[in-house]
């Protein structure tokens, strides 16, 4: 029982970073974004790419991975998304692009096998006679400080309101002066930190390979329908349910049925509830 | 009107069919060349590699043929005849991999095919295979289906051969062999857990394996199947230490491999693996994932051992060629090239139905072991008696080397318990 206490803690907390990004640039900017996963895959990479190349210490290839896959997501929203906001179809076809032309570009770097990111703990713990390896309680620790400061960010300074007031109604908030193509940039930087961040973190004891984009969109669209599209606090509360219940089917039931439980989720909430818990109407 | 886009439109107008000439001009000139090319080339045997050129499968299967094909060519060819390669890409999917076909014959016309990596690839190929009468010798599908043709339709089948890896059904008696002979017989566990992935060939397996070792007295405690996408282990390895299992079995081939090694270490789960786990076979598995296998046992179709007087000569040349440790494609590969280059000596000529009459005496000495075919082409696998092709189980060891343990006739070093479990 406590093993899937902590066990579906941890994935909840991954899925969440995930989730939370991507809801977020939904909500401010009205991007889909097709590419998150490939944020989370770049941070991966970044990991390992610097420190098996670079040699540099660990802490340092991390942090340089999340802010190198920041400035991406930004140049990706600067220079792609920008000129195409108008037309969601458009920036659906160019996050998809970009999530495809990344996973290519790895292929051909890296190749196809699998890398190794380093953990930063190594040691196993033991919490009231359940084992579970150090990587995995970091992750969850981090998640919770980084969505936690993402909260107070939001909630309490000048920067967080600006990006309340655009996700409440663009138009309305340009006309009080608030600038906000700027403010779409500083949201997908952010973003795109977090789900890196999710992925220097997962890499040790998830997989580091080209198509790793892929598993976590189709997991982070299942949490903002639960969720509700935009809203943090729904794809918080979703990410939990869902990170429980994959974790007690794979318990109570078999681990091949538990990848079935986003998707059916998904359908679920679209036919009962098509705005998702918290989501203010149906997004699509 | 401005008058500048007038003569921009007019450039433009001026400028496509200038474009068109040339480029036409080129492509006559470029085919002008590739029809010169073609018939100096006349005299090569061409041997045309379909695979998955993305994967290390794929590049394997290419970086040992054109090993093979310098080894023959440094001796003056085949009949006089230099060999040369074409490669067309088969990925993992049926579709493309009937394209390949099609190219390799029909369009680049040549004598021989060697490659395969996916069985569901092979049996959509074999159609087209056949229809174009070539020779085909597979390094990398394992499904019986594919040679079951060649006995029930040999005029139309005849074509198709297996170098390697033994089938699936040999595969299933030497790892239920492994279960008997090892986990119960000499470590002497008798409580297992068999544990593998989603798909169609575990599931065939799974049971074979699970009579043969509760015919051998073992104890199969659970049987769990996950799914190939399964990113957390942590409730199947949770299951299989409440069944009371001292040894756990695993049929491991996609995604799933370097996670599961991950985890295992990460949890220091009390029990010993080993099994058939694909990933583990390539030579850099244990370096990749931060030597975490170390302990893990995992099947292997030929690892760096005195095998045949060709292992090790072919595993060092491998790695000075590429800076990496071949998997089983290169093998088989490698062997087809010479198997082939040999029949083709023999028979005195290139024409397929006398290539292959002498393909069918085949009796060689390659890197895993004797190559020899039985009555539907495949390769027979080794026995305590004849030196073909076996599963060889090998345990990583320190510093991420392998040693072969099982079967004993070949063993290398003894099995050693992961640190953390106490014997």
């Amino acid at each position: 029982m406590l093993e899937i206490l902590i066990v579906g803690a941890v994935s909840s907390a991954i899925y969440a970073m995930l989730a939370v990004g991507f809801t977020l640039i939904f909500g401010v900017a009205r991007i889909l974004n097709l590419a998150h996963g490939t944020f989370y895959a770049l941070g991966a990479y970044g990991a390992y790419f610097f420190t098996s190349s670079f040699k540099l210490p660990l802490l340092l290839a991390a942090l340089l991975a999340v802010a190198l896959v920041a400035a991406f997501g930004i140049a990706v929203e600067r220079v792609l998304i920008r000129p195409m906001r108008k037309s969601q179809l458009a920036m659906l076809m160019i996050t998809l692009a970009v999530a495809l032309v990344v996973e290519q570009a790895l292929f051909l770097t890296f190749g196809s096998e699998y890398r190794n990111v380093p953990a930063f703990v190594d040691a196993k713990f033991t919490i009231g006679g359940v084992s579970i390896g150090g990587a995995r309680l970091l992750a969850l620790g981090v998640g919770v400080v980084l969505i936690g400061a993402l909260w107070l960010f939001i909630q309490h300074t000048r920067m967080g309101s600006a990006i309340l007031a655009i996700s409440q109604d663009a138009e309305a908030a340009q006309y009080m002066g608030i600038p906000s193509d700027r403010i779409f940039a500083l949201v997908m930087g952010i973003s795109a930190a977090l789900a890196a961040a999710a992925g220097v973190l997962a890499g040790p004891f998830l997989t580091v390979q080209p198509t790793m984009w892929l598993l976590p969109i189709v997991k982070a669209f299942a949490i903002v329908v639960v969720g509700g599209l935009g809203s943090i606090p729904g794809s918080i509360l979703a990410a939990l349910m869902l990170g429980y219940a994959e974790t007690i089917v794979g318990y109570l039931i078999s681990t091949s049925w538990t990848e079935i439980v986003s998707v059916a989720a998904t359908l679920l909430m679209l036919v009962v509830r098509p705005a998702g818990f918290f989501g203010r109407r149906a997004s699509f | 009107m401005n008058p500048l886009p007038v003569v921009l439109n007019a450039t433009r107008r001026l400028r496509r069919p200038t474009l068109w000439t040339l480029a036409a001009v080129g492509a006559m000139l470029g085919f002008g060349l590739a029809a010169g090319e073609a018939s100096a080339q006349a005299k090569t045997i061409r041997i045309g590699v379909p695979t998955a050129m993305q994967l290390q499968v794929g590049r394997d299967t290419q970086d040992a043929m054109k090993m093979a094909i310098d080894e023959v060519n440094a001796k003056g060819g085949v009949l006089g005849r230099k060999l040369e390669m074409v490669v067309a890409d088969e990925t993992e999917n049926p579709e493309t991999g009937i394209s390949a076909i099609k190219k390799l014959t029909a369009d680049e016309k040549v004598d021989v095919l060697i490659g395969g990596y996916t069985s569901g690839v092979t049996l959509a190929q074999l159609p087209h295979i056949s229809a174009a009468k070539t020779i085909y010798l597979n390094v990398g599908s394992a499904s019986p289906s594919t040679n079951a043709k060649v006995k029930t339709d040999y005029d139309n089948y005849k074509y198709i051969f297996r170098v390697g890896p033994i089938n699936a059904a040999h595969q299933a008696r030497q790892m239920t062999g492994f279960v008997s002979g090892f986990v119960k017989g000499e470590l002497g566990l008798s409580k297992i857990a068999i544990v593998g992935e989603n798909a169609k060939w575990v599931q065939d397996l799974v049971p074979l394996l699970k009579k043969g070792a509760t015919d051998a007295g073992a104890d199969v405690r659970t049987t769990e199947f996950f799914d190939s996408q399964t990113s957390d282990f942590s409730p199947l390895f949770s299951k299989v230490k409440d069944s009371g299992a001292q040894y756990m079995v695993v049929i491991l081939s996609h995604a799933s491999s370097d996670i599961f090694a991950k985890q295992w270490h990460d949890a220091q789960f009390p029990m010993p693996y080993g099994g058939i786990d694909v990933k583990s076979m390539d030579g850099d598995f244990c370096e990749r994932i931060g030597a975490k296998s170390v302990g893990e046992m995992a099947a292997n179709f030929a690892v760096r051992a005195p095998l045949t007087p060709k292992t090790i000569p072919f595993f060092d040349e491998f790695r000075k060629r590429t800076n990496r440790a071949p998997v089983y494609t290169a093998f088989g590969a490698y062997d087809a090239v010479h198997i082939y280059a040999e029949a083709v000596a023999r028979a005195g000529s290139t024409d397929t139905d006398a290539v292959i009459k002498q393909l069918e005496k085949t009796s060689y000495v390659g890197v895993p072991g004797t190559i020899e075919f039985d009555d539907t082409h495949d390769v027979k696998p080794g026995t305590a008696t004849y030196k073909g092709p076996s599963f060889l189980f090998a345990q990583w060891r320190d510093g991420c080397k392998r040693e072969v343990v099982h079967p004993k006739e070949l063993r290398t070093a003894d099995f050693v318990y992961p640190s953390w479990i106490k014997k």
